[in-house]
């Protein structure tokens, strides 16, 4: 074997050899894994505290939650929320954070992919001792992702989706009365983003996608606590913990440009494991230019559902009303929103979504599965 | 939590499109027949040139008055001579030909025709324009030196200077002192195993040549990232010295629209986020020292005039990096070249088997794949990156890399990644025993950031040092320990010393 290093002395070529068996942080118990971020070499016990702790670092230092927050966890059965889950409950006992933590799942309507994974967070339910909401597109919208896609096809099907999810986890958080929902985005999915939006000029996503949390003047609060966190240590968490989690992407998955995205993303961090922290500390070192964003749309309220919009209608109802009268293509291309508005304006009774109203009441308007 | 599925069949979102959009004719002149489609227009042989020029002139001709807002439009008067930075590659040949062809051979078919020929557009805007070569071959011991290639080259283009210099002149205390006519600075070396950098002065009896020390310097990066990155930053530094030794006011370099998106997105995924500004455009000042001076000019008026004797007779101030071929994608650099019959000597190829694995080869690979398919692409980034501001002040300028360098990066770092359950090991070192608080994050993730696939060995043979000498520059941003002399003392206590009277 010949040392990439010539220069290294006898000392480190033996380690290189022979790796050192010990932990890089207790430097006591014997190193079982190689951290993904650091390169270091370190056990289990110690790779949950460190793992453990950055998630709180990241909580305190952003000073996410006050004692009392009503807090809800977007929970899709998946290893990202998964995680997510235990580590919030985890955190909120040991650092006494005085959350009340809840779960919310949103069922698109995907046999095959969603109904299998919602079974999965009925366990966590149990498991983590929560009380869960589910909220269905078919009840919001009057269309499962099914339904959708039977009428328009594989392509563009991510675009509803998203913006489906968005406004339903809104929707069934403000059914909870909670502060604050917080969801699985991980470091890559965050990299990811910061590099697409860069590469599809998509400036206000890219102005607020490193945020920590954002909010709105009238929405709840959405924070992302493993904002630092890598995919590949979230999935090492859940394999060491044992946790139950449901892994199968979805069936309807392409998102063509994102995918070149990540392609890319995963060739970079072969070449440089840092590179998915370095790219979002990018992030967050520029700032969109003041003059830019006066040029930016200020926030409206939907005059049709009442949800948070940048135009007379969000996008929500846009694209259910390209739905209804059949022409789904209308909140896609400005083409087809031309050709829509061309036939007239929307009928009387088009389906709409139920108005948008967020209560602040001391208790949950809605019945919630309690933990059996 | 995202859904999306990379094994993705065909372009799902962003349909390919008919390479030009409506018709085949030039949408200028609207009567020939077009040659050349650039992102979706077409235009014929004819009016491309004056197009290229145009685009040329706009990227440059703002940013040559000192004060922007200035009467340009009849009076270019520039602060001081103009540099223009050389690789032989396709982007700084076109620049040549164009900076000869409009500022030195005066060229008229360049010009704009209106205003007559005595319009002061027309007078020489720069005194002098300097070639600048920086010769890379003493990375890699298989590789040609080209010097005398690009020398001849360069000479065919009359009334221009030649300065050629190597990578390892950014290890030698004499191109240092030639250049700031100087010989007071210390130099550094740094342990470069650890995260820390610790800092050690390199003995003045060093007999390592800077060629050897530029070899340890290499052979002691971690990736197959970090070996170009510190190249390029190299040569970027020795042409912002050579700019201030040929009392340059601008150095121009040759980047197209399509290798600054490229080093847009390979930037940012560097960590070089806070950065992005001097990637297009820069205004340098000689050291961290002087940049401070605009906020602390009353403080260090006496330490600024000692400085400024040092270098006298010379302009003072900034050196201002433009890159005009901005706007100029790759494929109109190589029409451009092929119809005005220009040859490019091309850039040799790196003899190294790393050369395409580091995160500057992967973007650039990438950025080239998605503009076939998406010819927006590369526009698209550089505007992208144009709305975007680096976020917080300055913290200063990074000691190998001079730019700019934001606060509370090793807080930051440690909090997000924690590397010790010891708490007494998250005290940073003293700055003086410690490169790190002097680098910026980039540069700092470029000498320590490791992989699990190391850098392929470069084939040099360093001398065994346990300490890796740095750039000559590393010095001259440090604090120095030096005592405040009897004059400067009395400077600071001056307004409450009661006059003896």
């Amino acid at each position: 074997m010949t040392s990439p290093h010539p220069h290294l002395g006898i000392r480190d070529l033996l380690q290189t050899i022979m790796p050192p068996r010990l932990c890089a942080l207790c430097h006591d118990a014997r190193a079982i894994l190689k951290r993904p971020k650091t390169g270091q070499q370190i056990c289990k016990e110690c790779f949950f505290w460190v793992f453990e702790t950055e998630v709180h670092n990241t909580i305190t230092e952003a000073k996410l939650f006050k004692p009392g927050d009503r807090v809800a966890i977007g929970a899709s059965g998946g290893k990202d929320s998964t995680v997510l889950a235990h580590v919030m409950k985890t955190l909120n006992d040991r650092y006494e954070y005085g959350l009340e933590l809840f779960l919310l799942s949103i069922d698109e309507g995907i046999t095959g992919y969603r109904d299998d994974s919602l079974e999965t967070v009925k366990r966590n339910q149990q498991q983590y001792d929560m009380p869960l909401k589910i909220l269905s597109y078919d009840e919001l919208y009057g269309w499962t992702m099914d339904a959708i896609v039977s009428q328009i096809g594989k392509k563009n099907n991510c675009t509803f989706c998203g913006v489906f999810r968005r406004q339903a986890l809104d929707r069934g958080a403000a059914s909870l009365h909670v502060d604050h929902i917080v969801t699985g985005h991980n470091a890559d999915d965050i990299a990811e983003t910061v590099l697409m939006n860069i590469m599809r000029g998509d400036i206000a996503r890219l102005g607020r996608c490193t945020l920590i949390c954002t909010q709105g003047e009238d929405t709840i609060k959405r924070s992302k606590p493993f904002k630092y966190a890598y995919e590949k240590e979230i999935v090492m968490y859940a394999y060491f913990k044992k946790l139950d989690y449901f892994s199968t992407e979805c069936i309807y998955s392409p998102d063509a440009y994102r995918g070149h995205a990540r392609a890319f993303l995963k060739d970079l961090e072969a070449a440089r494991p840092s590179a998915i922290i370095d790219i979002i500390h990018s992030g967050e070192m520029f700032e969109v230019k003041e003059e830019v964003k006066a040029t930016q749309k200020s926030q409206k309220t939907c005059k049709r559902c009442g949800y948070m919009s940048s135009n007379e209608l969000c996008k929500a109802c846009t694209l259910l009303e390209g739905l209804e009268r059949g022409m789904a293509a209308a909140a896609v291309t400005e083409r087809a929103r031309k050709k829509l508005d061309a036939e007239g304006p929307a009928p009387e009774s088009l389906r709409t979504i139920p108005f948008f109203q967020q209560s602040r009441g001391p208790h949950p308007s809605v019945a919630l599965e309690r933990p059996t | 939590m995202s859904c999306g599925n990379p094994a993705v069949e065909g372009d799902a979102l962003m349909p390919r499109r008919k390479k030009y959009d409506k018709t085949k004719f030039c949408v200028k002149c609207k009567e020939a027949q077009g040659s050349i489609v650039i992102r979706h227009a077409v235009y014929c042989k004819d009016c491309f040139s004056p197009l290229i020029t145009h685009k040329f002139r706009r990227g440059l001709e703002p940013s040559v008055n000192q004060k922007a807002d200035g009467p340009r439009r009849t009076a270019l008067k520039p602060d001081g001579n103009l540099l223009v930075g050389f690789s032989g590659g396709l982007g700084s040949t076109v620049l040549l030909d164009l900076v000869h062809r409009c500022y030195v051979s005066m060229d008229q078919s360049t010009m704009p025709s209106d205003g007559g020929k005595n319009h002061p557009r027309h007078e020489k805007v720069w005194n002098r324009v300097t070639v600048c070569y920086v010769e890379i071959s003493g990375a890699f011991p298989a590789m040609r030196d080209r010097t005398p290639d690009v020398e001849q080259y360069v000479a065919t283009y009359e009334g221009l200077d030649f300065v050629s210099l190597r990578l390892q002149d950014a290890f030698d205390p004499n191109w240092w002192n030639a250049v700031h006519a100087s010989s007071d600075d210390q130099r550094f070396a740094a342990d470069m195993t650890s995260e820390e950098l610790r800092l050690s002065k390199l003995a003045s009896t060093s007999t390592s040549t800077p060629l050897q020390s530029l070899h340890s310097y290499l052979a002691s990066l971690p990736t197959a990232t970090a070996v170009p990155t510190a190249i390029e930053t190299l040569v970027r530094v020795l042409l912002l010295h050579t700019a201030l030794q040929t009392d340059s006011s601008h150095l121009v370099l040759g980047t197209s629209l399509t290798s600054l998106a490229v080093s847009l997105i390979s930037g940012v995924s560097q960590g070089r986020g806070y950065n992005l500004k001097e990637e297009m455009q820069e205004e340098w000042m000689p050291d961290a020292e002087v940049a401070n001076l605009r906020s602390e000019q009353e403080q260090t008026s006496h330490d600024t005039k000692e400085r400024r004797s040092a270098r006298d007779g010379r302009r003072k101030g900034y050196v201002r990096v433009v890159r005009p071929l901005r706007d100029v994608g790759r494929k109109e650099c190589a029409l451009w070249a092929r119809w005005r019959d220009v040859t490019i000597i091309g850039k040799e190829p790196w003899p190294w088997s790393g050369a395409k694995q580091g995160i500057g080869a992967l973007t650039r690979e990438f950025i080239t794949g998605l503009e076939k398919d998406y010819p927006s692409t590369v526009s698209t980034i550089v505007r992208t990156c144009t709305k975007v501001e680096p976020k917080g002040e300055s913290a200063g300028l990074c000691a190998l890399c001079a730019r700019p360098m934001q606060e509370g990066l090793q807080e930051w770092k440690s909090r997000i990644s924690i590397r010790s359950r010891d708490a007494s090991h998250d005290t940073p070192p003293s700055a003086s025993a410690s490169l790190t608080p002097h680098l910026c994050y980039a540069c700092h993730i470029t000498l320590t950031s490791r992989s699990s696939r190391p850098a392929p060995s470069l084939g040099l043979t360093p001398p065994a040092l346990s300490d890796v000498p740095l750039p000559v520059w590393v010095g001259s941003g440090m604090p120095r320990s030096a005592k405040l002399s009897e004059q400067q003392m009395k400077e600071v206590v001056q307004d409450f010393l009661l006059e003896d009277t």
